[in-house]
């Protein structure tokens, strides 16, 4: 206890949470860089191989389809998502602005999809979409005739609208409510002047309201892309990265190299080169929160 | 505002006015509608039999059976012990976490120090790193430490998922207690931890509360992890679920049953806390 007394109290108090840290997030990190300028089969050896410098990076780029096919996956598939969400979740935020009981109700249902298991979520919509007895596959297919019986995760650009889709329905209903946060921070003058002035209601949202919104949606803009970006739960347990690799995202890549095919040199370059994508976003990220302050 | 409320009795809004009026309160249906109907599909599927599951015309006249609830508690499924393990692992997270996080938050909220801001922006920052680049140092690690399938790690690699949103968490709220009822208590002698304890910890209890209730379901809901560090003593809900893909096929009936474990306890503990919840991705920045 004296011993305790002597250290400064912002060091003994940040001690455990930043030697966590420290060796569960930055020496990963460190080790994963190394490991990147490996080569390491693990079907071969136990013990990681000889230092091959760039190789790893230097083949992912020229000699590697399967990776490139990723990074375009993963391109698709993060800007429809991301669009998507965004799209939703303002349309709902502004929709259930209102008062209202029912519209009360529906913003405490909008937390139920972002505290259910991801995992779940993609095996649900799996079921949804059997072609035999899915439900929303047969409810689609009622609607749009061209997909009656269509096997949607057998074809390319159906399974990465279900992807998208699931992962929209986990997101946006979340995103709803911080976009509604926003909204409630706007005050209510500002809007009610431009009315008073004879503004339609759409001058009033574009003039008025989108612009002070703007930072809100920004963040929830980066946020989503780095979530998008690391989404794996929903795709291993939906599409599986199929039919062939038209769902396989960068991050799906990197497990399917390391845990299918055991070559963690090549992998950890892999996920090297998501980790950057990230990590500048987060960058990005941390200047739109902090700004403000 | 155009709504309904204050007009009045007999009052006739202008169609064009009635038409949006009814436009809005269908895309709200549609949209409860989006979030319910997905979720009671699978709730109703987890009481059917199987030849009900594997038929549309039997959508919503079958005949209710608890089987299937039983079933996955019995070989090979026993998602008993999954179970134990899922509120063992998200349990002893939230223990471990939410003392950690709310000591450095503490930290971070009262005291200036050198480097105080590149420390804090690197915490938060590591919630961005994506898991599939740790997972391998941490198969390899936990490997040598021979904890591969074990609680332990995945305690580890939970806390270290969810420590920096906590700690951002309850920073905000920890910002937000007076200086002033601190400084008296000091005045009177007490220790900067009794000032934790007994004066910071209760003001900002709501702050730890939700921190330790997103904790707990980040750590529930935790897939990849778990995936690759579970083999059969480790094995989490999550993981329990995929088991029932099958050599014949998907059990929907089991799954939806296993569904409604995993599910049920999330959205009770959401309800409890969801207005402090909108916060937790974006710690107060947005609110």
């Amino acid at each position: 206890m004296k011993l305790l007394r002597r250290i400064p109290a912002p060091v003994w108090l940040l001690a455990p949470a930043l030697l966590f840290v420290a060796a569960m997030a930055l020496f990963p990190l460190g080790s994963a860089l190394v490991l990147s300028f490996r080569q390491w089969r693990l079907t071969k050896s136990t013990e990681p191989g000889p230092f091959i410098g760039l190789e790893n990076y230097v083949l992912l780029f020229t000699d590697d389809p399967e990776f490139l096919e990723s990074l375009w996956a993963t391109f698709v598939f993060v800007t429809s998502d991301v669009a998507a969400t965004l799209a939703v979740a303002l349309g709902a935020a502004l929709l259930l602005r209102r008062a209202g009981r029912v519209n009360s109700l529906a913003r405490v249902l909008l937390i139920l999809p972002f505290v259910m298991s991801p995992a779940l979520i993609g095996i649900s919509f799996r079921f949804f979409l059997n072609p035999e007895f899915g439900i929303a596959q047969y409810l689609i297919g009622q609607v749009i005739p061209a997909l009656q019986g269509k096997v949607w995760l057998a074809d390319r650009t159906l399974a990465m609208a279900a992807v998208v889709a699931s992962d929209v329905w986990h997101w946006a209903p979340y995103m709803t409510l911080v976009i509604l946060g926003g909204l409630a921070s706007i005050p209510p003058e500002t809007e009610e002047a431009a009315r008073v002035d004879g503004a339609s209601e759409w001058a009033v949202f574009r003039d008025v309201t989108l612009p002070q919104l703007l930072p809100v949606l920004g963040i929830v803009l980066v946020l989503k892309t780095v979530f998008a970006l690391k989404a794996f739960d929903t795709i291993f347990t939906l599409s599986n990265g199929g039919p062939g690799t038209s769902t396989q995202t960068l991050a799906y890549f990197v497990y399917h190299t390391a845990f299918n095919y055991y070559d963690m040199g090549y992998a950890a370059a892999a996920a090297w080169v998501l980790t950057a994508l990230l990590l500048a976003l987060s960058g990005y990220y941390l200047r739109l929160v902090f700004r403000k302050r | 505002m155009s709504s309904a409320a204050g007009i009045t009795p007999g009052y006739l809004a202008p169609p064009a006015e009635r038409a949006a009026d009814w436009l809005r309160q269908l895309a709200v249906f549609t949209l409860i509608a989006t979030i319910v109907l997905p979720i009671a599909w699978i709730v109703v599927t987890a009481f059917k039999l199987p030849r009900d599951v594997y038929s549309l015309e039997a959508a919503l006249s079958f005949t209710p059976t608890l089987e299937n609830l039983r079933t996955v508690f019995q070989h090979p499924w026993n998602l008993g012990s999954k179970i134990v393990n899922s509120v063992l692992v998200a349990g002893g997270t939230v223990l471990l976490a939410i003392p950690m996080a709310t000591m450095a938050a503490y930290a971070f909220s009262r005291y200036d120090f050198r480097f105080k801001q590149a420390i804090f922006l690197t915490v938060i920052a590591s919630q961005f790193i994506p898991a599939a680049i740790v997972v391998l140092p941490y198969f390899l690690m936990f490997k040598q430490l021979g904890l591969l399938d074990t609680r332990t790690a995945l305690v580890l690699i939970n806390l270290s998922i969810v420590l920096p949103y906590a700690v951002w968490m309850i920073k905000g709220f920890i910002d937000a207690v007076p200086l002033e009822i601190e400084e008296s208590a000091q005045v009177d002698g007490a220790s900067r931890a009794r000032v934790i304890v007994e004066i910071v910890v209760p003001a900002a209890l709501p702050g730890i509360i939700t921190a330790a209730v997103f904790s707990f379901t980040l750590t529930w809901n935790e897939f990849l992890f778990a995936l690759i560090l579970g083999k059969q003593n480790a094995l989490t809900l999550p993981i329990g679920l995929i088991g029932f893909r099958t050599e014949r096929g998907d059990l929907w009936e089991l799954m939806a049953a296993g569904g409604i474990l995993i599910t049920a306890p999330m959205f009770l503990l959401s309800l409890l806390v969801h207005r402090q919840f909108v916060g937790s991705l974006t710690a107060g920045s947005v609110r």
